[in-house]
């Protein structure tokens, strides 16, 4: 395989994934391309570490009685999982359907929903949409135990139409009525009790206690209703098959997933104002979310295999977000096979960058992009990733030392050993004064000395500066 | 097989339930072991989590009928403070014996907290430690370890020498994948809740494998990652199968004779919150605490999640002189008691 074809293989797993490390990213080259797409769009039998493991040694990730519980076993899963882009098809819904924990104040079920997404995050948008709409959590998130029969509450009728599916121009203000009419009595089991407990954030006498999705026919508005030019007793499920049949929503969702998996849009606010960054690329999306009857896999599939996604334009033109950043970053260092005290700690960093799963900061989610940046959490983002990949006692650390040394040499040169680096964090391509500025770094530190079999403590040294250094550039800290 | 008399004779019926969650003073937060003294004083252990109150993580100590007699321990890496505290046994002079799984050590004290010394090195060779779990003083007064990242039981003095080694990671007979609850029975014969291996296993006081129980699975006899195992005086074993959320008793044989999967009421302490919380309680006396759902996919964990009165993380045992059975569950901060027909 090429360099170039390598490279492109690394931009793959950056996007579909967290990056990659040097053995993984030669696994999937001795597949090819396409077949590398096909496996990690097989989501079908994921395999991480194990729940078991994680809920013995962190008995909060078993009962999800605090507030970030869940998201410390969701970073678990994305640090280990064999299927990384069905923990990026989870962050990808999560930051659309984003739902929170200071309203909700009870974890499990927000741990639910993300369990939810993956269960069918890459199927058919309808089946989504509908389970989306009869999530616990979702449901307190939007109000909709408040939207009754004869008194509704827009809240979740107004967002699934804004936020969720069709964006903002594309339906009236009777049409958000309507929609909320439909998804009256579309509610949690004990109610009263579940909000009370919510409401003072009580986990009295005994823990949380999980929701449930109940439907109270009692509550329910069966009347005829018109929505989007339809007339009909429509319920919460017929009116996301009216969802899914628009272009809108197609294009809405289209322009969601060219800004999470492609090149950076604006903040959602903006699209209706300013036309998308490659519209062609929407067009193409759009035709396929019809022929495949809004199949997310198929989506998912072209826009991998696609001319506009391959294209040497688009990489390292996204940023990663904190959780990407930070799972990339523990996925090199290999170093998490059983749960571990510190774990928590990793989760806090992600937070001092910027991003708080299952924490957004409204219910638009996060902006993405150059949001992501300020003076703080770069510092925040560049002293992460330096601290963990510079730890030589990391079995990824041990792994690129050993690359090292296989070059059997007594002196290696700066430019080889910076090859090496580079290669080891996923064949990262680097500015050429980037690069320069990395040899002048190996030259003035001594150079990389053999010592038979083993590398000095120095040599040992100069390899983490380096890869300290890489983790700090613009192409590291990016996607 | 088991007769009717058997079965009539060993099967448990439910008493009371015991303890509520509080992150301070009166109360469990996250609780995974407890022991009793000669007099009756319940010491249950609460990891806690990471990122809350340092006195969050403690030892509470109370009678069965709920009167409390105060904490001790907090978090921290000083003498007399937990990590990752994870089991709990008290000796003939009802001194109080910790493990800590992130410290990798042992941690005394006396009956009313006072601490009174520590030992314990991290590393692989025999005596040393990794994770240690699961203790129980033996028949003899040394201590029984699960050493479980060690994947072994090792013996020790009540100061920390070292006297034996078990097993060594793997399936086999006599080995172990991250062993968690030890006990023993009045022979002095070792009973370890093999976690990882979904079975429990039977050693003579030596060391020397005798027999295994019980095989991965959610049927009768079959465990999902038995957490916790003690011993009546009629050799019948108590099994905290924790991953099927759920109690099993087994005859000496290893022949199932009943499970439980729970029946928690009001304890007093949660008497004592929802009478002064009454709009709480008001609602909560609305609800319907034992919703019907068909989605939990044979799923126990997802279950106890939903009906607060079902076990939901029972993670140890500890029977009392009079054959009560006290079963700690982490997820629901309490203790539901069980005693003999």
């Amino acid at each position: 395989m090429s360099s170039n074809e390598m490279q492109q293989l690394a931009h793959l797993m950056r996007r579909a994934g967290f990056g990659a490390t040097r053995r993984e990213l030669e696994q999937y080259a001795a597949i090819g391309y396409e077949a590398s797409v096909e496996k990690l769009i097989d989501t079908t039998n994921p395999t991480a570490i194990s729940e078991y493991l994680i809920r013995r040694y962190h008995p909060d990730e078993s009962s999800l009685l605090g507030g970030l519980s869940g998201a410390d076993a969701w970073l678990y899963r994305m640090v280990t999982t064999d299927t990384p882009l069905l923990e990026k098809m989870a962050l990808f819904w999560h930051g659309i359907f984003a739902t929170g924990y200071p309203k909700v104040l009870n974890a499990k079920p927000l741990s639910d929903q993300i369990r939810m997404f993956k269960r069918y995050a890459m199927g058919d948008l309808k089946t989504l949409l509908v389970q989306m709409a009869k999530d616990p959590a979702m449901i307190i998130w939007l109000d909709n135990q408040q939207n009754h029969k004869g008194a509704i509450n827009e809240n979740f009728g107004r967002e699934l139409l804004e936020l969720f599916s069709m964006g903002t121009g594309n339906y009236t203000e009777d049409d958000v009525k309507e929609c909320a009419r439909a998804f009256t009595g579309w509610t949690i089991g004990n109610c009263e009790y579940m909000e009370v407990r919510s409401a003072r954030d009580s986990d009295w006498p005994y823990g949380r206690i999980s929701w449930h999705y109940e439907f109270d026919d009692t509550d329910h508005d069966d009347g005829e209703k018109e929505f989007l030019g339809q007339k009909g007793n429509f319920n919460g499920e017929d009116i996301i098959d009216i969802i899914c049949e628009q272009e809108a929503t197609a294009r809405f969702i289209s322009r969601h997933m060219y800004h999470f998996f492609v090149a950076d849009e604006p903040p959602v606010p903006q699209w209706p104002y300013q036309a998308p960054r490659d519209p062609e690329a929407i067009d193409q999306l759009v035709k396929v979310y019809f022929d495949s009857k809004y199949d997310i896999r198929e989506m998912m599939r072209f826009l991998f295999n696609s001319n506009f996604f391959k294209s040497e334009k688009c990489w390292y033109e996204k940023i990663k977000s904190p959780a990407e950043l930070v799972t990339g970053v523990m996925r090199l260092t290999e170093a998490v096979n059983m749960p571990r005290y510190d774990t928590f700690s990793k989760q806090l960093r992600m937070q001092y960058m910027g991003q708080t799963l299952s924490n957004p900061p409204s219910v638009e989610g996060w902006d993405g992009g150059t949001a992501w940046i300020d003076t703080g959490a770069l510092v925040e983002r560049m002293n992460f990733a330096a601290e963990e990949l510079g730890n030589v006692t990391t079995p990824g650390s041990q792994d690129l030392l050993e690359r090292v040394l296989a070059e059997n040499s007594t002196e290696v040169t700066p430019e080889r050993v910076i090859d090496i680096c580079l290669d080891h964090v996923g064949a990262l391509s680097i500015h050429k004064d980037t690069r320069s500025k990395l040899i002048e770094y190996a030259n003035e530190n001594g150079g990389v000395k053999v010592n038979g079999n083993e590398l000095s403590e120095s040599a040992q040294q100069i390899i983490s500066g380096i890869v300290k250094l890489i983790a700090s550039t613009p192409e590291f800290q990016k996607a | 097989m088991v007769t009717k008399e058997e079965f009539n004779s060993q099967s448990l019926h439910y008493v009371r339930t015991v303890g509520m969650t509080t992150m301070r003073g009166r109360g469990f937060y996250f609780p995974v072991d407890s022991a009793m003294s000669k007099n009756g004083r319940i010491y249950v252990l609460s990891r806690s989590i990471e990122r809350v109150a340092p006195d969050s993580l403690r030892i509470t100590m109370l009678n069965e009928e709920g009167e409390y007699f105060g904490v001790f321990g907090r978090a921290g890496e000083n003498d007399g403070e937990f990590r990752w505290p994870c089991g709990i046994a008290l000796d003939d002079k009802d001194r109080v014996y910790v493990t800590d799984e992130h410290l990798h050590r042992v941690s005394i004290f006396s009956s009313e907290g006072e601490f009174i010394n520590k030992w314990g090195t991290f590393g692989t060779e025999n005596g040393l430690l990794n994770a240690p779990s699961g203790i129980t003083v033996a028949p003899d007064g040394n201590l029984l370890i699960s050493d479980s990242q060690n994947h072994r039981v090792q013996k020790f003095t009540q100061n920390g020498e070292f006297i034996y080694s078990i097993g060594a990671e793997g399936d086999g007979e006599g080995e172990f994948n991250l062993p968690w609850g030890i006990a023993t029975n009045s022979s002095s014969e070792i009973y370890v809740a093999d976690w990882g291996n979904d079975r429990i296993q039977k050693f003579s006081p030596d060391g020397k494998f005798i027999e295994q129980y019980g095989s991965t699975g959610r049927g009768d006899g079959q465990f999902v990652r038995p957490s916790g195992i003690t011993i009546n005086s009629d050799g019948y074993m108590y099994v905290a199968d924790w991953g099927n959320e759920r109690i099993q008793i087994l005859n000496p044989h290893g022949e199932f004779i009943q499970k439980l999967r729970g029946e928690a009421t009001d304890s007093e302490w949660a008497k004592d919150f929802l009478n002064v919380n009454v709009e709480e309680a008001e609602a909560r006396s609305r609800a319907n605490m034992e919703p019907e759902f068909d989605f939990f996919n044979d799923d126990p964990h997802e279950e106890s999640s939903h009906i607060e009165k079902l076990f939901w993380g029972p993670v140890s045992l500890l029977l009392d002189k009079e054959e009560r059975l006290f079963i700690t569950e982490t997820n629901r901060h309490r203790i539901q008691v069980y005693k003999r027909n």
